[in-house]
């Protein structure tokens, strides 16, 4: 029941379908460039864009990773992956401490920095959509069939079976079948899309394992620290009696 | 005693300004207030209020490790100051916090919304724990003023060891956890610092800095009061830190040798001397100065020492919670309101510890407030009926001055854009290059759009056009020769054609075309009102002179500028949206019209595309594609578009 998204980016021609399908069926105010992103076009107010890169045009959008990094910082448990395959946001939940945009490897979470009631925007999946038996307003928008929706095990040989059947027309990588253990949005391309992600993120090791060891020694450290220090006091209590009652011993007129 | 009392002083002053920035804050959103960005969640708030002032606070745990654990009796006189810095720093954690989160007033639901996995959650409940643990550790000092809670004072005295117990373990997992924050953005943080021992790291250097915390507090305050300095116990202090530190430095540098990172450290880069004076400010020259014992028990030695500790070991939380981090995000540097905010915080903590210090039994012997001595003179004059003030009150009278000044100067410095909460870059316009083909690009991000210019010239010299924009009617016809002010509505002096980009000179605001202001202003126009307005009636623009009157060698097509000034003319983008889209809507809304009317020059078809955004930006389309455009005839959704109520007709 995991959903995905198939990005080829040979296919786009960039035409920005999907961004205004994504924007008028998220009721998604107008973007203005502020101050604030610094970025490639995803916004507050954009949950997907169109990067300009080499010749080609890729979108991007939250990559809902199946183990999702923003998912396991967040301290209330705002963002969720859901069954079908989306990550979530739930607003009432949220602290607004945006761990989650520092966590998330692609940096995809964006802030709503001009309000003073600001929440965390970023690409839903359109699971209500999906629920409702629908494809996502992007996928549904694009002319040409760039970006498709699927079951990601289905999706999974139909891009390998893409890869062969044109030989040496892309590069012989899917993006999102391995990385951070693997996402639910997957690309063709002919380009490098490293530029995705931090360049510093390698290998297929999902970031929320990075932490585990460190969160499951907590019980221990904090009962072995207890223990250390009830120990170290009965020690030292026990040695300052010891020394007492020497003292008494050697000079019991002391008393 | 003046020491102290400038000490407040300043420490006012800081409050009062932090306030006026906190207000802004809290009305108009973190974006106005800080540096933060889309690609640097997380600034100075993070890597000084939080990281900093937990590590800061150190000194409260340890303190209480050595005396009720270790039973070494001689440090008590340090151990409620420890434990009252201890608690006032994490009041200080989480009021921080509360300028950070973007939805303060939801803190609380870490209590009820449970994520066991992520460090911050972690951190969360034992900075709750432990800061309630504090207060109770602290509480009987303050009881011991008032009999009638006798009861619960011998009650928390009695579990005093548990509650010290408790202490202990909870800042253990929490001055490690933070270090945990950060394992999961290996991307971010440089190697340098980035390493899975990192919470073992935070765990000693806290013991480190809570020992030489204490030290500089003690310093500090007795030299605030004049007090004998504890040389003594504070070179005590200083030689158990030297032990912890080398001990830091030990695991450090064993896991960069381990990680294979020890090349990292002489590499040049600008990281690797931060890394460099970092951990030799924090680590290695305190603990060589803190390496002969004859030397611990000098004041100089003591205070260099401690607060090059303090300070080496502040800069390390800062370059882990975002200093170092600055290769992958290289978009942040703080802004003097958060920088602002911080200093408060601080300040008001440090108010609260003077006043306690003052109030209670910290001490041994309190430190009288120089201001509350008994006074001689009467407080009330008898026979001018008018009360004189007490010391007391003198000392309100100045601290809320103050605090009212600077809060003023913190208003005054933040500019309108800021209380506006606008935060749109102003970008000025480049022009378009290019002569029959134009190269429409004006913010130059390499995203332009190509503008047949000779094409729309003969399409005009062919046909007539009455365009209706917003009510006002705008023609062209090939007779007429006036093709040229159809689109060039305004041409400066002397100029046929004058570019867009002169008069609407700012990409996504709108211009202050007219300017107002600078007219009727002595060092600008210096024009008197009634030079332009007629006397006798309402002043506004309809009643104003038209421009032309002044400036004759404007060139104003009929029906623009000439009905008077228009005061604010629309951004870059919206007039360029205004121009191109309003015919092109206009060919979109009339596509069965246009296609009859228009000599088979387009097709209906085709006229439509050039209603789709994508049809003139990013021209890299390729041609072959573009046939393949299964085009739905549908309005493309840019609210930010200002899409102009048009008719048009063609002849
Ligand atoms: S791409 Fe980022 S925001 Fe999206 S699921 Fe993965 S970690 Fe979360
Ligand atoms: S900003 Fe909100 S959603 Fe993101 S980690 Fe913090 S509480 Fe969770
Ligand atoms: S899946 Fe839905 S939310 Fe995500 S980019 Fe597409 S339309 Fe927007």
């Amino acid at each position: 029941m995991s959903k995905a998204i198939l990005t080829d980016v040979t296919k786009c021609i960039g035409c920005l379908k999907c961004v205004s399908a994504c924007k008028e069926v998220h009721h998604l105010d107008a973007d203005v460039p502020r101050v604030w992103d610094k970025n490639d076009g995803l916004s507050a107010e954009n949950w997907t864009a169109i990067v300009f890169k080499d010749g080609r045009y890729v979108r991007k959008q939250c990559r809902h990773c199946l183990e999702p990094a923003c998912a396991s910082v967040c301290p209330v448990g705002a963002l969720h992956k859901t069954s079908i395959g989306a990550v979530v946001y739930d607003s009432s939940k949220c602290l607004g401490c945006r761990y989650c945009m520092m966590a998330c490897p692609f940096g995809i979470p964006r802030y709503e920095w001009d309000k003073a009631v600001p929440h965390v925007e970023k690409c839903i999946l359109c699971y209500d959509r999906i629920e409702e038996g629908k494809q996502p307003a992007c996928t549904e928008a694009c002319p040409t069939g760039a970006t498709i929706f699927g079951e990601r095990k289905e999706l999974l040989p139909l891009v390998h079976a893409r890869i062969e059947a044109n030989p040496g027309k892309y590069i012989d990588k899917v993006w999102g079948e391995h990385e951070v253990g693997g996402t639910s949005v997957l690309y063709l391309s002919d380009i490098d899309l490293g530029f995705l992600t931090y360049p510093t993120v390698k290998g297929d090791k999902p970031l929320p394992q990075e932490t585990v060891t460190a969160m499951e020694s907590v019980p221990f450290a904090f009962v072995g620290m207890g223990g250390a220090m009830l120990g170290l006091n009965w020690i030292i209590r026990r040695r300052m009696k010891l020394g007492e009652e020497k003292a008494k011993k050697k000079d019991p007129a002391h008393e | 005693m003046n020491r102290a009392k400038n000490a407040k002083l300043v420490l006012w002053i800081l409050a009062g300004f932090a306030a006026a920035v906190a207000l802004n804050r809290y009305l108009f959103g973190l974006g106005v207030t800080t540096n933060l960005n889309d690609r640097t969640p997380w600034g100075f708030w993070i890597g000084f209020d939080v990281m900093a002032g937990v590590a800061l606070a150190a000194g409260g745990f340890v303190t209480t490790a050595v005396f009720y654990i270790m039973k070494r009796e001689e440090f008590h006189p340090l151990v409620k100051p420890a434990v009252l810095t201890a608690f006032l720093g994490y009041v200080a954690v989480v009021v921080g916090l509360l300028f950070d989160l973007g939805l303060p007033w939801n803190i609380w639901h870490m209590i009820i919304y449970w994520n066991p996995h992520s460090p911050l959650f972690e951190v969360g409940w034992c900075v709750m724990l432990y800061t309630s643990v504090l207060l109770l550790e602290f509480s009987p000092v303050p009881l011991e003023e008032y009999s009638r809670y006798a009861k619960i004072r011998n009650f928390l005295m009695k579990y005093r060891f548990v509650l010290v117990l408790l202490g202990i373990m909870l800042s253990t997992l929490h001055q490690s956890s933070l270090g945990s924050l950060f394992l999961i953005m290996p991307e971010r943080l440089y190697p340098l610092w980035y390493t899975h021992i990192l919470p073992i790291e935070f765990f000693i250097s806290a013991v480190a800095l809570g020992l030489m915390m204490v030290a500089f507090e003690t310093l500090v305050s007795h030299w605030l009061y004049r007090r004998d300095p504890e040389t003594v116990l504070v070179g005590k202090l200083c030689r158990v830190a030297a032990w912890v530190l080398a001990l830091y430095f030990v695991v450090k540098s064993f896991d960069l040798g381990i990680t294979g990172k020890l090349g990292l450290v002489f590499n040049g880069k600008w990281q690797s001397d931060l890394f460099i004076v970092e951990i030799a400010v924090s680590t290695i020259i305190p603990a060589v100065m803190f390496a002969v014992p004859r030397l611990t028990r000098k004041p100089v030695v003591q205070w260099t020492g401690s607060f090059m500790v303090v300070a080496g070991m502040v800069l390390n939380r800062i370059d882990v919670g975002g200093l170092a981090m600055y290769d992958s995000t290289a978009s942040y540097t703080p802004s003097w309101m958060e920088i602002a905010i911080s200093l408060g915080v601080v300040s008001a903590a440090c108010l609260v510890f003077l006043f306690v210090l003052e109030r209670f039994n910290i001490w041994e012997i309190k430190p009288a407030d120089p201001e509350s001595m008994p006074q001689t003179a009467p407080s009330f004059d008898y026979s001018s009926r008018s009360w004189l003030g007490t010391p007391d009150a003198a000392s309100l009278a100045r601290h809320s001055l103050a605090f009212v000044l600077s809060f003023a100067l913190g208003m005054g410095m933040m500019s309108g854009k800021r209380l506006h909460a606008e935060g749109v870059d102003s970008i000025r316009v480049s022009p378009a290059t290019g002569i029959d083909t134009l190269c429409i690009n004006g913010n130059r991000d390499d995203q332009y759009v190509e503008f047949s210019h000779e094409g729309h010239i003969a399409w005009l010299r062919t046909h007539a056009i009455s365009l209706t924009i917003d009510g006002v009617v705008h023609t062209a016809s090939p007779s007429g020769g006036d093709s040229c002010t159809f689109c060039h509505h305004l041409n400066l002096p002397g100029e046929k054609v004058s570019n867009c980009a002169e008069c609407h000179t700012s990409m996504y605001s709108e211009v202050d075309f007219f300017r107002h202001g600078w007219h009727a202003s002595a060092v600008g126009a210096n024009l008197k009102c009634d030079d332009c307005h007629a006397t006798g009636v309402t002043r506004n623009a309809a009643s104003a002179k038209k421009c032309t009157a002044c400036h004759r060698g404007y060139d104003f097509a009929p029906g623009k500028g000439a009905a008077g000034p228009e005061l604010y003319i629309p951004s870059y983008v919206d007039a360029m949206h205004k121009l191109c889209v309003s015919c092109h809507i206009a060919d979109l809304r009339e596509v069965s019209s246009l296609s009859q009317t228009n000599g088979g020059i387009l097709s209906g078809k085709d006229k439509s595309n050039l209603a789709q955004c994508a049809s003139c930006h990013r021209t890299g389309v390729p041609p072959e594609l573009r046939a393949d455009m299964k085009w739905q005839v549908k309005l493309p959704h840019y609210d930010n578009v200002v899409l102009p109520n048009v008719g048009v007709t063609v002849k």
